[in-house]
């Protein structure tokens, strides 16, 4: 038996919302560090690589507990952003604001070694013909990174849309606010008897996964194809 | 042991990952013995189990994870839960050996805030005015914690819930809302009265213990389990006295 209370359609409409939000808004800082990280030449590289990888060594609750200590209330950033109306703790954009974060080290990851694959030569040769780094980064790199761009976007989706420990830690579990799907499900695991509509919640999140994916399989190909000139 | 030392959070999600697996090893010490445990009984049986003959490891958790997982033929002698629902499940389940299921401990609901916070009537005027005009109430989720799920009851009762609307965090246990209202990201919360002992929150009213259904712990035998579990199952039910100075009891 399976149900899909209003409580589930409530949990992925913000799931979407939270992971889109948190994937789109990350996705430029992401492919700057990404950039920075493949290559740049600076001293504390080293240092950056690590701290961008940090939230996927973390455990995530470490992640939660650490943006609430920042961000709530009694916080350094929370107490400035709360009297303005711009807080984020126990809000959706926190569980954004989490997701994204957590979502990052695996795009920087991805998108950079896309950028990595691109010959420099490529790059150098557009630049003696007089083009600026805009436009050979435009022109030329990022469209031959876009495939693994695009399974950056899609890894980080995944990761922002299945992100339970830092969410649940930072923004508690309000439904409509901040109850994403993997906490309503984790909330109906704690209903005795509840078993349809937990499974109806496992239904939506596998379905979801599976087409996140096939979508994702369904671009990249296209993509190629049009940095082939067709 | 390592089951015991866990940080609370931490132990929740660790429970619900490898928990079958991380209650499993004690089961290995030799005469000892394994319990599954609501987490907010934790000061009160730490020290009821360090007062027995024989090593007692003792798993804590919520009561619907610590449920699902003796459902699921967890290997322990004793399970303790902090709601009647889930017992009822169990036996419902034939999880548990029905003829031990007996109430253990009770406790009561108390309206808690930081540690300088000062009493306070309960009414919806008063509790506005605490609140201010961004502050935030603390509670366990009621579909899902049952402090919460008391926690609502009484306030529906007293008058107060709609008052309180979108000022609501339901948090997913009521450890965590504690955490919050000691913190101060929140200026009231409802949690147990055992848990504003030596936390750091105080009390700011008691919440009338007729205002929701009566809080029970209720304990069981588990399929199996020793008859050293059972003589200890009796030691916990007659440690009144334990419970009362951890803040248990009606």
């Amino acid at each position: 038996m399976i149900a899909l209370p209003p409580e589930a359609w409530e949990a992925l409409a913000l799931s979407l919302r939270v992971s889109l939000v948190a994937t789109l808004v990350s996705l430029p800082l992401a492919i700057w560090v990404a950039h920075l990280l493949a290559r740049g030449r600076f001293r504390g590289k080293g240092l950056l690589d690590a701290l961008v990888h940090l939230p996927l060594i973390l455990p995530p609750v470490v992640t939660g507990y650490a943006l609430l200590l920042v961000f709530s209330r009694s916080g350094p950033l929370g107490g400035l952003l709360e009297p303005l109306g711009l807080g984020v703790a126990f809000r959706w954009t926190g569980a954004a604001l989490a997701a994204g974060i957590m979502a990052f080290p695996l795009m920087v990851r991805a998108i950079r070694l896309a950028i990595e694959t691109v010959d420099p030569k490529l790059e150098e040769a557009a630049i003696t013909l007089g083009k600026s780094p805009w436009q050979v980064w435009m022109g030329i790199t990022l469209p031959l990174a876009a495939p693994g761009l695009l399974a950056g976007v899609t890894l980080g989706f995944a990761k922002a849309f299945g992100e339970f420990g830092a969410t649940i830690t930072f923004v508690a579990s309000i439904p409509g606010e901040t109850r994403t799907l993997p906490s309503a499900i984790y909330a109906f695991l704690q209903v005795p008897g509840a078993e349809p509509a937990l499974r109806g919640l496992v239904l939506i999140a596998v379905i979801v996964a599976v087409a996140a994916v096939l979508l994702s399989n369904w671009v990249a190909p296209r993509i190629a194809a049009r940095i082939a000139g067709r | 042991m390592m089951v015991r030392s866990f940080p609370f959070s931490v132990s929740r999600r660790a429970v619900l990952v490898g928990g079958l697996a991380a209650v499993a090893t004690p089961l290995l010490a030799r005469g000892g013995l394994t319990i599954m445990a609501a987490a907010s009984l934790k000061p009160a049986l730490d020290e009821i189990a360090a007062n027995w003959e024989a090593p007692v490891a003792i798993s804590y958790g919520g009561s619907g994870t610590i449920a699902r997982q003796a459902a699921a033929g967890a290997p322990a002698d004793i399970v303790i839960l902090a709601a009647t629902d889930w017992m009822d499940w169990l036996v419902a389940q034939g999880a548990v050996e029905a003829p031990s299921v007996r109430a253990v401990a009770g406790n009561r609901l108390v309206l808690a805030g930081p540690l300088d916070a000062r009493p306070l009537a309960l009414n919806a005027s008063d509790i506005a005015a605490r609140l201010g005009a961004n502050g935030r109430f603390a509670m366990g989720d009621p579909m899902s914690v049952p402090a919460g799920r008391y926690g609502q009851q009484a306030l529906e009762t007293l008058g107060l819930w709609s008052s309180l609307g979108s000022r609501v965090i339901l948090a997913e246990n009521v450890r965590a809302a504690l955490a919050y209202i000691v913190r101060g990201d929140v200026e009231l919360g409802l949690v147990y009265r055992s848990d504003t002992r030596g936390t750091g929150a105080a009390i700011v009213a008691d919440i009338p213990a007729e205002s929701h259904a009566p809080i029970t712990y209720p304990a069981a035998l588990l399929p199996g389990a020793t008859d050293g579990a059972a003589v200890f199952l009796a030691q916990i039910a007659t440690a009144t006295d334990i419970f009362a100075r951890h803040g248990f009891g009606q």
